[in-house]
């Protein structure tokens, strides 16, 4: 008891110091994450209406491989990356690797096919009747995306809240792209593995606060959003 | 000029086999699709509008069977789809369908007749010559169909239409032409009262409901009756129409004497003439009775003995007013 006491104590006085290395890492953390969500939304959205209510040809073997992508390790995404950012890669003369942009291409990656999924859910499960209409109001592809997107617009919310969650606390793809360099490329969740391996446990703990402030936030902003009607 | 032609269309739909070997309407024609639900109507108009794919589509604006209001506020329903001057036409034709004040409601907020209306004013409002309407008339009620069709009957002169309906009076007032479907075909094709007045064979005359349709103007009214003059004849019916209307009444509601009978019964609508026609329809007999003009009666076998009946026979008809529906056209 008394060991964990100390922690929780040790983890407060870090907060309340709330030091520059503290500040660096959740700074990165907002970032990498918020660009890679932003990315994520930006290719995702279109796509999963696309998929959720389009038809062209491969559509069945791309609603597949979306949703393969919900499920992929973080940690392949990153290794996947790698060999492409490597020295000797086919874009290792972009010297990406080992950098934020690195990162937030990594976890984009993640991003994209949760995004795509969870809208292309959203968009399935809107009345048969809304896509009938929608193809009747004598619209190009974008216009009948745009209307069946806002029509859909807690799904697309939750699409975006899902992409979020999933960057922001994933350890795998960061780790193995950014490197965990101390104030360049380290981020809350592989600052929590690096401060947990060296036993500073009241640190690890409250960059872990930290990160569950962040996902409270953030989904109460956007649980707010979806509850709003769209104007 | 054909603004519609489609030849040997075939779909398959879930129960349903749809086979058109031809459907053509000309430039300004407005065409009724008519007959029983499941028959193919609707599936035939997503055809032409091109939701169903298939490659048949026309260029054409469309109102489907259960028009979607989406998110946001009734104005932008209305104007959805449409460029400044379609969204003035929309304007202006939501108001003359009584919508005209519901810009700023929610659309989620709206009646079932106030929807149907906001998506009429949309659809009426495309730039399209070809207009296909989806049972345009049927989620209003009674008070409000009359003035809504009369609205939609003008908005679609001098445009092409093909219009989904099972009910007569709608057909009537919206349509020059109608098309009798059942089970994936179409049966008959011609002039509305045509079809309403001579069906083919008894699966339209059963679809139809109505054997007689006839036309002419209105003169007067008696509470809550109308007098239309057919040319040579006058018949009294149930409706508010004025002007050019059409009187219906089914074959079944006629009543036969023998002979000349002036007076007999509370009928309202009495005429006399030859029976021109004797058929036998199944189990019934149909007669048509050549007064000022045709009138379809359908009697059974007994009451045709009895009456003495052949062609030839001359024969008092009457039909009770309230069984006569007056629509305008």
């Amino acid at each position: 008891m008394e060991f964990l006491w100390r922690v929780v104590t040790d983890a407060l006085e870090a907060l309340r110091a709330f030091g520059p290395a503290i500040r660096d890492v959740l700074g990165l953390t907002l970032e990498v994450s918020g660009i890679a969500t932003v990315i994520g939304v930006v290719i995702g959205v279109p796509l999963g209406v696309a998929l959720g209510a389009g038809r062209f040809r491969g559509r069945g073997a791309l609603t597949v491989a979306v949703n393969t992508g919900m499920g992929m390790p973080p940690v392949l995404a990153g290794l996947v990356l790698l060999l492409f950012l490597w020295n000797e890669g086919p874009l290792g003369a972009w010297g990406l690797l080992f950098t934020p942009a690195a990162m937030i291409a990594a976890q984009a990656l993640l991003a994209i096919p949760i995004a795509a999924g969870v809208t292309a859910g959203a968009v399935r499960g809107l009345a048969p009747d809304a896509v009938e209409q929608v193809r009747a109001l004598g619209m190009g592809a974008f216009g009948r995306g745009v209307v069946l997107g806002r029509e859909a617009w807690p799904g697309v919310v939750a699409a975006a809240a899902a992409a979020f969650g999933r960057v922001v606390s994933e350890v795998g793809a960061v780790l193995v792209v950014g490197g965990n360099i101390a104030g360049e490329t380290r981020v809350l969740t592989t600052a929590i593995v690096q401060e947990s391996r060296q036993a500073n446990f009241g640190t690890a703990l409250a960059l872990g606060v930290i990160l569950m402030v962040i996902a409270v936030v953030v989904n109460g902003v956007l649980t707010w959003l979806q509850f709003r009607e769209a104007r | 000029m054909t603004a519609i032609d489609v030849r040997d269309l075939r779909h398959d739909g879930r129960g349903l086999r749809l086979e058109i070997g031809a459907f053509s309407v000309p430039e300004g024609g407005r065409v009724v699709l008519f007959g029983p639900n499941g028959a193919g109507k609707t599936t035939l108009l997503r055809l032409l509008a091109g939701t169903l794919g298939g490659g048949f589509a026309v260029p054409a604006a469309y109102l489907p069977q259960r028009p979607y209001l989406f998110r946001g506020r009734a104005s932008r329903n209305l104007h959805l789809g449409l460029d400044p001057a379609g969204r003035l036409r929309a304007d202006a034709l939501a108001a003359r369908l009584g919508v005209g004040g519901l810009g700023d409601r929610p659309a989620r907020a709206l009646s079932g007749g106030e929807r149907q209306r906001i998506a009429l004013a949309r659809v009426l409002a495309r730039p399209e010559d070809i207009v296909l309407l989806d049972e345009p008339l049927t989620a209003l009620d009674a008070a409000d169909r009359a003035v809504v069709g009369r609205v939609v009957a003008e908005a679609l002169a001098d445009r092409t239409a093909v219009i989904v309906t099972h009910d007569r009076d709608d057909a009537v007032m919206l349509a020059d032409t109608m098309a009798v479907m059942v089970a994936g075909r179409i049966r008959q094709m011609g002039p509305v009262r045509d079809v309403l007045g001579l069906p083919v064979d008894d699966a339209v005359a059963a679809v139809l409901g109505v054997s007689n349709a006839h036309a002419g103007r209105t003169i007067g009214t008696d509470g809550a009756l109308v007098e239309v003059d057919l040319g040579g004849a006058t018949v009294w019916g149930v409706g508010d129409a004025t002007g050019d209307a059409v009187a219906l009444f089914g074959a079944e509601t006629v009543t036969v004497y023998s002979g000349r009978q002036g007076t007999a019964g509370s009928a309202r609508n009495r005429w006399v003439g030859t029976v021109g026609v004797v058929r036998e329809l199944g189990r019934l007999v149909e007669i048509v009775v050549d007064a000022a003009f045709p009138v379809v009666v359908v009697l059974t076998p007994g009451s045709v003995d009895a009456l003495g009946i052949h062609v030839g026979t001359v024969v008092t008809v009457a039909v009770k007013a309230t069984a006569v529906r007056v629509v305008s056209r």
